[in-house]
């Protein structure tokens, strides 16, 4: 009964949704979790083909998917009719422009949502801890962005991002079965993986880095590393763990390799010619940042992110830090001790969209968010990045 | 069946400027006008389980997360469960010697063979209902936090409302005008959420316990660096994000996912909101009391035999024209004026001049007719009019390709009589359904030179 249901119940909840650039996690606010998380890509029902969000050539072609997209997760996984619905968008600080405005251009011309939201995630993961202060680190699929948020107020000079994340340990677990592994199929035993490198899908790399990788200790790493990146002699490499028997469709058995499995969460870690990693990325954020906020900055660091649940990541994570911090450069500048780390009441890889579904919760929405008449008075989306539309919400403000 | 099998040949376009075959399309009643799947509004309008079939109300749907709560899906490769019944031999209380059969049941997987006995979890001794669920370890906290900022959120909107009253008397009031606020606040996407945060003084901070940190991290156990990666004892990341509150990594930890509901969809007119389709209330049942379909309204093209074509040279193509209407239709066709869209015309065609008639469409003696009978009662000319049968015409076009190579497509403009019996019906019952005249532009592509 559709039309009651605004008149029974208490208001229309509210759409919290994160379209990430792996997975797009969407829900209720209100709800402790969401209630999907699927990948960001859409199925053509013609053609079968999947295409994802985020590889688009021009506008049009991502307003056809999104539209694909946010369709399948209303009518499929949430239920819900979206007209005059008010939406609250997960976005990273650095989401292109021409991505935000075909999202809203989407969500109020075709679902003719009441209001967007368009919320940073790096803010609401520190909602989800009660705290205002923070540095929050996010290690996604496509990057690791860290940003200092002090006092609620993102600290911009001091944001530092990296490409190094669940992409960079796909195509290095690429790389290395390529370049070593090998697959035993009923035929023909230890066949090298080149010979067929058309099996080696995405799927198949996000699988074997689940199931078989983790994150090694890290006096092991920089034994790993002293041979992998300095020319070390192999014979200094620590014993590597066993391998391990990996079966693909069809009764083949790829070979995963000790050293595959151990090996590859190192490109996280390892520091290349600008002696950069995920660590140092933190360490460079702090440095940036006014010196009276360091100390409480490095006591509270928020990971998220799906790549940060990589077994053994925050042991890893916290001994570089401490190691870093013996360096010159660091140890000079910081005057910090020790880090600490937090963890929010959710799995790292909706902690954004938890801390989304808490402000949507929030009877201070409305006015916080773009409406759709505004939206379609102005054409155009309030960014943090442009100081002329702040009228937008202004407007809004005057009227409410 | 080309209704049904190649679609994509015949398109029709839509009120908003895209083509689509007809039996995508819908009419709207109200305003005369095609609708497509893009243009209309989809709403929710009984939600239910897939399995049982049984009904859910929203409200309770919403409570139960759009689950059933009595049907389960397999944790590992999504099919339904069974319920398993089984005898279990247990010596009766009242007398030792004798013994009775007790009976619990448990759930599995007729596809995987994956049951609930493989993680330990206890038999029930009902059928439904009863299964144990999983919670979030976080509930507590996460609420905690939303009560909190609840509290804040009040706040500041008293705030808000305050501020409305003594805004002209105060200094802001300059500041608004002049437009002089601090540049922090001009970041008001940033800065927006700032208000949110713990303010000192605030009664609220007392009830909320700050978040523990954690200085250092356990290391990975040896397993990992001394056995081979347990593959059939982790789950797949598929599995995890299943369940996205508790992504369980080890097996023994799945556990049978609710089914999740699916829903009977309505679709509304977006301009004059009325219902185009809507579906029976019963989830068993497959009608619609309403289905504004435009196959049922508007006469369908259909390309009756495939032809070659030469550049320059005139082909004759024979289309068939169908009449889903009681009443015998009229019909005309011309040339789209300005139609200089080249992907959409590749040819020259001439059409037939005379308006054509169709028949109506009659259910029961459909198949019936004699062909010469029927070409004689409407006077067919038989050079134009290739065959008649029922409801249906078949009509000759000279199509002249004007492209060397490529796909022959042409378009026209196909008008059409239209007796609106619904809203006659309304209004009175003597009087004949009103005629209107509807237009629609039709593109097909014919085949290639």
């Amino acid at each position: 009964m559709p039309h009651f249901e605004g008149l029974l119940g208490d208001e229309p909840r509210i759409i919290i949704l994160d379209i990430g650039s792996a997975y797009t996690k969407c829900g209720l606010a209100g709800d402790t979790g969401p209630r999907c998380i699927i990948p960001s890509e859409t199925k053509n029902p013609r053609n079968q083909q999947t295409s994802k969000i985020w590889d688009y050539s021009s506008t049009d072609e991502l307003y056809e998917h999104l539209k694909e997209l946010l369709y399948t997760l209303i009518s499929r996984y949430l239920l819900v009719t979206p007209k005059d619905r008010r939406v609250v968008v997960i976005e990273s600080l650095l989401c292109p422009t021409d991505f935000r405005d075909t999202l809203a251009r989407v969500l109020f011309k075709h679902f003719e949502v009441a209001s967007i939201l368009f919320a940073p995630s790096h803010l609401l993961s520190l909602m989800t801890l009660g705290t205002k202060t923070g540095l929050v680190l996010d290690v996604g699929y496509q990057e690791s962005f860290v940003v200092p948020v002090y006092e609620g107020i993102p600290i911009l000079k001091g944001w530092r991002t990296i490409p190094l994340a669940s992409k960079a340990i796909h195509s290095r677990i690429k790389s290395q079965l390529l370049e070593h592994g090998t697959v035993s199929t009923p035929e023909q035993k230890h066949q090298p993986v080149a010979s067929m490198p058309d099996i080696l899908t995405d799927e198949l790399l996000e699988d074997i880095k689940v199931c078989c990788c983790f994150v090694t200790e890290y006096s092991r790493g920089q034994q790993i590393q002293e041979v992998t990146m300095r020319g070390g002699h192999a014979n200094k490499l620590p014993p590597p763990p066993p391998d391990t028997d990996y079966q693909i469709d069809g009764g083949s058995v790829l070979n995963i390799s000790g050293r595959i499995r151990e090996h590859t969460c190192e490109v996280l870690f390892e520091q290349d010619n600008d002696e950069t990693s995920i660590a140092t990325l933190l360490m460079d954020a702090i440095v940036a940042c006014p010196i009276d906020t360091r100390k409480d900055l490095a006591s509270n660091i928020l990971v998220t992110g799906g790549t940060s649940m990589m077994p053994g990541f925050y042991h890893r994570l916290q001994l570089e830090l401490s190691h870093l911090l013996k360096k010159p450069c660091y140890a000079q500048q910081l005057g910090i001790k020790r880090f600490l780390f937090h963890k929010a009441p959710a799995k790292e890889n909706y902690t954004a969209w938890l801390g989304g579904a808490l402000l949507g919760a929030l009877e201070t929405l409305p006015s916080k968010s773009l409406s759709r008449d505004v939206y379609l008075q102005k054409g155009k989306l309030p960014d943090w990045c442009c100081i002329d539309s702040d009228f937008l919400l202004e407007d809004k403000n005057s009227k409410s | 069946m080309a209704t049904f099998a190649t679609v994509d040949l015949v398109k029709y376009l839509c009120t908003c400027e895209k083509k689509f075959p007809i039996c995508r399309l819908y009419l709207c009643k109200h305003c005369l006008k095609l609708r497509c799947i893009d243009c209309v509004q989809h709403e929710v309008d009984t939600p239910y389980c897939p399995n049982c079939l049984e009904i859910m109300p929203a409200q309770e749907a919403k409570l139960k997360k759009n689950r059933c709560s009595n049907c389960f899906d397999c944790p590992v490769c999504g099919h339904t469960l069974m319920t398993r019944a089984s005898g279990h031999i247990s010596p009766n209380p009242e007398d030792p010697n004798k013994s009775v059969t007790k009976k619990t049941y448990y759930l599995a997987c007729g596809f995987c063979r994956w049951n609930t006995r493989d993680i330990n979890m206890l038999d029930q001794t009902v059928a439904t209902g009863n299964w144990p669920m999983l919670e979030n370890p976080h509930v507590k906290r996460i609420n905690n936090l939303l009560e909190n900022y609840k509290l804040m959120a009040q706040v500041e909107k008293a705030d808000r409302e305050r501020k409305k009253y003594v805004k002209r008397r105060s200094h802001l009031y300059l500041q608004d005008k002049f437009n002089l606020s601090p540049s922090v606040m001009k970041r008001k996407g940033l800065s927006s959420f700032s208000s949110l945060s713990l303010k000192e003084g605030d009664k609220t901070i007392e009830d909320l316990e700050p978040s523990v940190p954690v200085e250092s991290f356990d290391p990975l156990p040896n397993d990992y660096y001394t056995q081979p990666a347990a593959l059939e004892k982790t789950t797949k990341l598929v599995h995890r994000l299943s369940v996205p509150e508790f992504q369980p990594e080890d097996v023994s930890k799945l556990h049978p996912i609710n089914k999740h509901l699916i829903m009977k969809k309505s679709l509304r007119c977006r301009e004059c909101e009325h219902n185009l389709s809507k579906s029976d209330f019963n989830p068993c049942s497959i009608k619609f009391k309403i289905q504004l379909t435009a196959l049922h309204w508007v006469p369908e093209v259909r390309i009756m035999t495939p032809s070659t074509f030469t550049y320059n040279k005139e082909t004759l193509v024979t289309l068939t024209m169908s009449n889903p209407s009681v009443f015998n239709t009229t019909v005309t066709l011309s040339q789209i004026e300005n139609e200089t869209d080249v992907d959409y015309c590749t040819a020259k065609v001439e059409l037939p001049k005379k308006e054509l008639v169709l028949a109506s469409r009659d259910e029961p003696s459909m198949h019936v007719y004699e062909d010469s009978s029927q070409a004689h009662e409407f006077k067919d000319d038989p050079k134009l009019i290739v065959f008649r049968k029922g409801n249906k015409i078949g009509f000759v076009v000279k199509v002249t390709p004007v492209v060397p190579q490529g796909d022959v497509k042409i378009c026209f403009l196909l008008k059409h009589e239209f007796r609106n019996t619904t809203v006659a019906a309304l209004q009175s019952e003597s009087k004949e359904p009103e005629i209107k005249w509807l237009e629609h532009k039709v593109y097909l592509c014919l085949g290639t030179i």
